[in-house]
């Protein structure tokens, strides 16, 4: 019986630091991630949110950061009452060097059997990613509208 | 109960003819695919073949061809050390949103905790990487990676 996770792994050209500034600095996180803020001051206990168009749409707290290598943050996705219901999941970033490339491997976990978000997350980090991926490699992140990703109720949070 | 399946997904600054045309022609895939020149006639029912130098790696039987949208193959293993396994099936399906794709590549029917299961999950994502950087970025991922990343996961 397969663990109800989602793993996704890329290959990207850029070194492990400049991975790690864009996933923990706004700047270049709402360039890639759909104009999302990640707020953080990025200490192992302190409070993580994502922040959309001045919507808070999760919340969590450091659990690990290692920079440039590992970071990981708990997940608790607060948009509608049915997913404030769900237990917080934990999301893991590994980040391994190979010559000018890194591998970086995404986990998002401890999700209850039938989760709602697993599925939404499913559908939205490949294209988080891969925007990450094209903005680090080319200097332009990709216009993926947010329709492409078949996720109930995100375009509301990006239409605002 | 979930079967073994692999997808992967990723979103190509491209458009679905270039895209197709990466997927099909082995100068192409020669330069992301880490060598691995594929050449077919793409018609339903043909053959197709992968090889690296010459030698063959990957074989089967076109399945589906619908360019640009929907392309399936049967994937063989013809490397004389794989453990003959069930035959598996690959689909790469091409979705044009605004200037971007999106790719989404199912590799399924394939053996529960079988070689096939193991070695296509550590290599989709190098191919489609290498493959979104060469449509890109005009430079693939360097043909030494796999081993590279191979080596770590054996010293780990």
């Amino acid at each position: 019986m397969r663990k109800p996770e989602f793993v996704y792994v890329t290959y990207i050209e850029t070194t492990p630091e400049k991975l790690w500034e864009a996933l923990t600095n706004s700047e270049f996180s709402k360039r890639y991630w759909f104009g999302t803020d990640v707020k953080s001051d990025w200490k192992v206990g302190s409070p993580f949110a994502l922040v959309t168009n001045g919507t808070t749409t999760d919340i969590g707290e450091i659990l690990e950061a290692d920079p440039p290598r590992r970071l990981s943050y708990s997940f608790h996705h607060v948009t509608t009452e049915e997913s404030r219901k769900e237990r917080p999941s934990k999301v893991v970033f590994n980040i391994e060097q190979h010559g000018n490339f890194v591998k970086l491997t995404l986990t998002h976990e401890g999700f209850a059997e039938g989760s709602k978000l697993l599925d939404g997350i499913s559908k939205g980090w490949p294209a988080i990613l891969s925007s990450l991926k094209s903005m680090l490699e080319s200097g332009t992140a990709l216009a993926i509208p947010p329709s492409a990703l078949g996720i109930e109720g995100l375009e509301e949070v990006h239409r605002s | 109960m979930s079967k073994p399946e692999f997808v992967y997904t990723t979103y190509i600054e491209t458009s679905a003819e270039r895209l197709w045309h990466a997927l099909t022609d082995g100068d192409f895939t020669e330069r992301y695919w880490f060598g691995h020149r594929v050449i077919s006639d793409w018609n339903v029912g043909s053959p197709y073949r992968f090889a690296r130098q010459g030698a063959p790696s990957i074989g089967g039987k076109v399945l589906i061809s619908d360019p640009p949208r929907r392309l399936a193959y049967t994937w063989d293993p013809c490397s004389a050390d794989a453990k003959r396994e069930r035959t598996s099936r690959v689909t790469f399906d091409l979705e044009p949103r605004g200037n971007v794709v999106k790719l989404t590549v199912t590799h399924d029917n394939l053996d529960e905790g079988g070689k096939t299961l193991r070695d296509i999950s550590g290599g989709w994502p190098m191919v489609i990487a290498s493959l979104k950087s060469l449509l890109e970025t005009g430079h693939a991922l360097p043909a030494d990676l796999p081993s590279s990343v191979a080596k770590e996961k054996a010293d780990a």
